[in-house]
């Protein structure tokens, strides 16, 4: 469990991270909180040729900022801060809701959001809360930055569309639906999901919901959204029978996986469930 | 290739100069470079939590740091606890409650119960365990280290109120 050598490099300045990056040719990995990073190392799972420590720029890095409607959180934001910030829970609940389904304490006080999206886990709740919050992840090149819509960001299994040399460098939300839940299935507390479920709506005139948003854990490659079924619920008022609909079309988007958690017949039997209950909850009215 | 860094670290008070490796996690080299085995390794690959100690004063696992991002950092350890044969209101309250047996997983539990009671809250049963869910123990079933915390947070919240 020791990892394989490297160069560590502690950037000054996010320039000087990127120029780091760019140096080392896509063999570098950026160590921001480290808490899945360094287990992988350890394991042999990669060997990069360096990390590009970024923990010494909390000052460009790790701050969470109101900017009108948006809520802008810095890559380096850690999950102890997501938990306690008075912004997140007035502007983005959801988020400081689903934080205390990360980890533990210890990997809280490290873990950043800028690091779960890049590590891309297929059952990560920071992806899934950013997915249903419609956020935009913003990277940053030496060259310049680009938007990249939280739906587009993932790629596959811990894969995502950041090219090597890109920075991770904030997490832009929207104003926040008016209505979110949220659930995850575990085997136990804080250990990954066997299925986690996100849905986010709002009311609009005469009971009809607008921008609904359902994105689903654990059950593909990568965390995503179910695009047909918010479709299906969308400016319209929901009884059973568009509730019932909706959780069969979420199926569309589910490809389970069969690992030590869960086998893919457990987690597809839960998928149609779980879509269903959150969506008369949020029908009911309950907020969150 | 810059595999050697030079650190200055403050641990337990004291300050240490020294020369790590850059893939040296921090529990390895409070081990092996200061001989402060009091922080144990379990798994290497931060679920287990013993080898949970303080950075700043928040309860971090110390196989998922390396020892370079320790520069300039104030570490807290196990040793800090007891002063010579005296042990810390914590340590004693895992000695009066029997929350231990082995003992491998206590400093994990101490460090982590250190870092909570510094936030001088008194919490339920249920928050106890959630914040001490970062340590596992395989002897105790946990019961006899919440009634331990439980006391000491009481204690700590008790004594701050009489000022």
């Amino acid at each position: 469990m020791k990892a394989a050598p490297f160069e560590y490099v502690k950037p000054a300045t996010v320039d000087e991270a990127l120029q780091a990056l760019e140096d080392h040719l896509g063999m570098a990995r950026v160590l921001a909180g480290g808490q899945s990073l360094l287990p992988m190392l350890g394991m042999r799972l990669m060997r990069p040729s360096a990390l590009v420590d970024i923990n010494g720029l909390a000052g460009e890095l790790g701050r969470i900022e109101a900017r009108g409607s948006e809520t802008v959180v810095g890559a380096l934001v850690r999950y102890a801060t997501i938990e306690s910030s008075p912004v997140v829970s007035e502007r983005l609940p959801l988020l400081q809701h689903i934080v205390q389904y990360i980890g533990d304490r210890q990997v809280r006080n490290r873990g950043t959001i800028g690091g779960a999206l890049a590590q891309a886990d297929p059952t990560g709740e920071m992806a899934l809360a950013c997915l249903v919050l419609d956020a935009t992840i913003v990277a940053r090149t030496t060259q310049g930055e680009r938007d990249i819509p939280a739906a587009d960001f993932f790629a596959g299994s811990y894969a995502s569309v950041l090219e090597p040399e890109e920075l991770l460098v904030a997490v832009r939300f929207p104003l926040a639906p008016d209505h979110c839940r949220f659930f995850e299935r575990g085997r136990k507390h804080n250990d990954f999901a066997v299925l986690s479920v996100a849905v986010a709506a709002s009311r609009g005139a005469e009971g009809r919901w607008e921008g609904v948003r359902i994105g689903l854990g654990g059950v593909n490659d990568r965390p995503l959204l179910a695009e047909a079924a918010a479709a299906a619920l969308e400016g319209r008022t929901w009884d059973d029978a568009t509730i019932d609909a909706a959780a069969a079309l979420a199926m569309e988007v589910v490809d389970a996986p069969d690992d030590v958690r869960a086998g893919a017949a457990y987690r597809e039997h839960l998928v149609p469930i779980h879509v269903r209950r959150l969506l008369r909850e949020l029908a009911q009215g309950e907020q969150r | 290739m810059n595999e050697h860094i030079d650190i200055t670290v403050t641990v337990n008070g004291e300050v240490h100069e020294q020369r790590v490796e850059a893939r040296t996690h921090a529990a390895d080299f409070l081990r092996h470079q200061l001989g402060l085995t009091g922080t144990h390794v379990g798994c290497e690959q931060g679920v287990c939590g013993m080898c949970t100690i303080l950075v700043d004063g928040q309860a971090i696992k110390s196989c998922l740091m390396l020892a370079a991002q320790l520069d300039g950092a104030e570490v807290e350890t196990v040793e800090s606890l007891a002063v010579d044969d005296r042990l810390d209101p914590l340590q004693q309250a895992f000695k009066d409650e029997h929350a231990l047996q082995c003992g491998f997983c206590t400093p994990g539990f101490l460090m982590t119960a250190t870092a909570l009671a510094r936030e001088g809250r008194r919490l339920g049963r249920d928050e106890i365990r959630q914040e001490l869910a970062g340590v596992l123990c395989r002897c105790t079933g946990y019961d006899h280290i919440v009634d331990a915390v439980e006391h000491h947070l009481d204690a700590t919240a008790e004594a701050r109120a009489d000022g």
